[in-house]
């Protein structure tokens, strides 16, 4: 039976300490998370030293690799600290540094001999020439930009031999990332250093002038009654269908996107492309896409799902124009702390508002997940309870299968 | 001494801006460039050349597209024929030029122009130490921090005094997604003079228009530092870039003359605001009516920016 020795690397976001240990426990071989000053996501939760310390400690012992965004672009100035910070995280074990910033590496290769660079998507690498630019600059891994097609990663491997990593899964900038600056025009707020405020998912209005300034609508946007106004949005990537190209195509890292995204998302997203990784590579000829990975993905989809430039460039389907369909909306409400297989209680921290009476699901790494009716209900004191309405608050429940520790609670809203 | 450099549209608009006193022509093909006002064929960039060193003048030629395979593929024999005509310039924004022009044989010194992030001396001075001549500073770039890059930088910097700015670029066809999904049958090039508003304020106007390289947003108003250029000069910002993407025709020549006066004032020390407030006031008069003009990022305190 033939069998995939190279597995890609999934590679997750991690907002936060317990989103990076989520992200691992639920199979993720990597995640990123952002340093202190030099991230792009300034609201994503960024890491002070201590906590990066914690979650390399927590990714190391099982396996897995912590990677550091640091792909702002600096103004003059912003750089300042710059190499003792990338000598701090490179020193508490970090594997690798993201960087689209040109000065950021310059530092990070001169104060920081040793850690690993790989090139931010930020930095639009679309071409061979430059991933062999890249390359021999030192760096380890270029994340490619979001433009490029299968057929071209094919043509870069051919090539080039250096680490490449692509985007499967998440929202996606409309613009080549770095090349927008819309937010710092629309908003004051600087795209590339963290600030973007999404102006390409605004409603626009779209008209020409004459010569004499007179306006000529085609919509006149966001108040439009009679006409769609114009947008950029699109929707988001999943490559779930596609593992087998992915994994073929000798790509060395499958990045999901998201620092800013929810528990709920981080494990679900990383439970599904674990499984299907797991499940190409350990028989790639009988390999099938199971229905229950899409169904997961949607559950924790945002917006409609599509294959970004891998195939063809996006259409007027791929955009998010008038009525959206239906997404489901899951709800996070709880997390398992403990289960005890003797009384079949299992004891769980409270996360959003559910109820006794409520359809909850349990899911937990190795896609286990199953649906029950909430019955049997106490709070920590096992004192019987109608509803867990106060936040972070210990409940007990009696469920009907086996769960374990981080294991996850999410209901229909 | 000041450098100014002008966009072409035509070669009859070449030969007047050489007439004029431009310094150096700036014109390409959009197989290669960005965003230019014309898209010459090879017999016309050489030609333009010709005209400009006829004039002991220079060109500068744009090779600072974001390239793909098969666009980076056609690099080497552009740099061949590039260097063949004897430019002497050319804008580049992907390393994988820079990559390319490693080998022996094709190397044509180069502007680093990447539009929007080139923000600090360290890297104008990264890409110097890899080949770069000078570099265009993104025009986000305020004063206050290009005080800091200018006593930094070991290459010479580009300033934008007067012209449209870029603030978006997409390989998807936006304007012609938007035109399909609302079944309206209309083409989306720049002669269109397509402009988007903002949510809830209705009389911002971004240029908006596709071509080969995607589709491209340009700033609510362009730019014009016609009452700064004394200070640019103070600062040492020794080129000054003239951009007519939006500016077409003899006008655009006009204005780039009006420059070339200012240039010669602030070197023979003549200069003065007075002087300057009509430069202004008469590039005004001749920037085209459905566009405005303001001082960018120019002015802003670095720090309203987040």
């Amino acid at each position: 039976m033939r069998k995939i020795l190279k597995k890609p690397e999934v590679l997750a976001p991690a907002g936060t300490l317990e989103k990076l240990k989520t992200a691992v426990i639920y199979g993720a071989d990597a995640c990123f998370i952002g340093g202190e000053a030099y991230g792009l996501r300034s609201r994503a939760g960024n890491f002070g030293y201590d906590e990066i310390r914690e979650g390399v400690e927590f990714a190391h012992n099982r396996g897995a690799k912590v990677y550091v965004a640091a792909n702002m672009v600096t103004h003059e100035g912003d750089e300042e600290g710059a190499g003792e910070f990338f000598r701090t995280i490179r020193d508490i074990g970090i594997d690798a540094v993201i960087v689209s910033d040109v000065a950021l590496m310059d530092i990070c290769v001169s104060e920081a001999p040793g850690l690993p660079i790989h090139l931010s998507t930020q930095a639009s690498a679309a071409n061979y020439e430059n991933l062999k630019f890249w390359k021999e600059e030192g760096l380890e891994r270029v994340v490619l930009a979001r433009e490029v097609s299968m057929k071209e990663i094919l043509e870069m491997k051919a090539k080039v031999d250096v680490e490449i990593e692509t985007f499967i899964h998440g929202a996606m900038c409309i613009s080549y990332s770095g090349r927008c600056v819309l937010s710092n025009h629309m908003a004051n707020r600087d795209a590339n250093r963290g600030g973007c405020c999404q102006s390409c998912r605004w409603k626009y209005g779209l008209y020409n002038l004459d010569e004499d300034g007179n306006k000529n609508h085609i919509t006149i946007g966001d108040k439009d009654k009679e006409q769609e106004p114009f947008s950029m949005s699109s929707v988001d990537m999943a490559m779930i269908y596609n593992i087998p190209d992915l994994v073929e195509a000798g790509i060395d890292s499958l990045k999901i996107e998201g620092r800013m995204k929810s528990i709920h998302y981080v494990s679900t997203v990383c439970n599904v492309y674990r499984a299907a990784v797991d499940a190409y590579c350990d028989d790639p000829d009988n390999y099938v896409v199971k229905q229950e990975w899409i169904d997961e993905l949607w559950k924790a989809a945002q917006r409609e799902l599509a294959t970004g430039f891998y195939y063809q460039i996006p259409t007027e389907n791929e955009q998010l124009f008038g009525i959206r369909r239906k997404i489901p909306d899951y709800s996070f409400v709880g997390q398992v702390l403990s289960y005890d297989p003797e009384t079949k209680i299992a004891t769980i921290q409270q996360r959003n508002n559910f109820k006794k009476g409520d359809t909850i699901e349990f899911y937990g790494p190795g896609m286990r997940h199953f649906e029950q009716v909430l019955v049997e209900f106490w709070d920590k004191d096992d004192n019987e309870i109608d509803v867990a309405a106060n936040a972070m608050m210990i409940c007990k429940a009696r469920v009907n299968q086996e769960v374990k520790p981080m294991d996850m609670i999410r209901k229909l809203k | 001494m000041i450098e100014i450099v002008a966009s072409v549209e035509s070669i009859s608009q070449a030969k007047k801006l050489l007439e004029v006193g431009v310094d150096c022509l700036y014109f390409g093909e959009d197989t290669f460039g960005l965003r230019l006002p014309f898209s010459f064929d090879r017999e016309s960039q050489k030609e333009i050349t010709e005209l400009a060193h006829s004039y002991g003048k220079k060109v500068v030629v744009a090779l600072n597209a974001i390239f793909h395979n098969e666009g980076i593929s056609k690099v080497p024999e552009y740099l061949l024929f590039l260097r063949s005509i004897k430019v002497d310039c050319i804008t580049v924004g992907d390393p994988g030029v820079v990559q390319i022009m490693k080998q022996e044989g094709y190397y044509i010194p180069y502007k680093y122009d990447t539009q929007v992030i080139v923000t600090s001396s360290r890297q104008i001075n990264f890409w110097a130490k890899r080949g770069a001549v000078s570099a265009v500073i993104a025009r986000e770039v305020p004063k206050k921090t290009l005080e800091k890059i200018m006593r930094e930088v070991t290459v010479p910097v580009e300033v934008l005094v007067y012209g449209a700015t870029c603030i978006h670029q997409s390989k998807r066809p936006l304007l012609q997604n938007y035109f399909n999904y609302i079944k309206k049958v209309e083409s989306v090039g720049r002669d269109k003079n397509f402009f988007l508003s903002e949510p809830n304020k209705p009389d911002t106007h971004y240029s908006v228009y596709e071509d080969d390289n995607g589709t491209h947003i340009f700033a609510n108003n362009d730019v014009l530092l016609a009452n700064y250029l004394s200070e640019l000069n103070e600062m040492k910002v020794s080129i000054w870039k003239l951009e007519g993407i939006f500016s077409p025709g003899d006008n655009f020549v006009e204005i780039a003359k009006l420059f070339v006066l200012a240039r010669n004032e602030i070197e023979n020390n003549t200069w003065n605001d007075e002087k300057a407030l009509i430069l202004e006031n008469e590039v005004k008069k001749l920037h085209p009516k459905i566009r405005g003009l303001d001082t960018g990022f120019y002015l802003f305190d670095p720090n309203i920016v987040k």
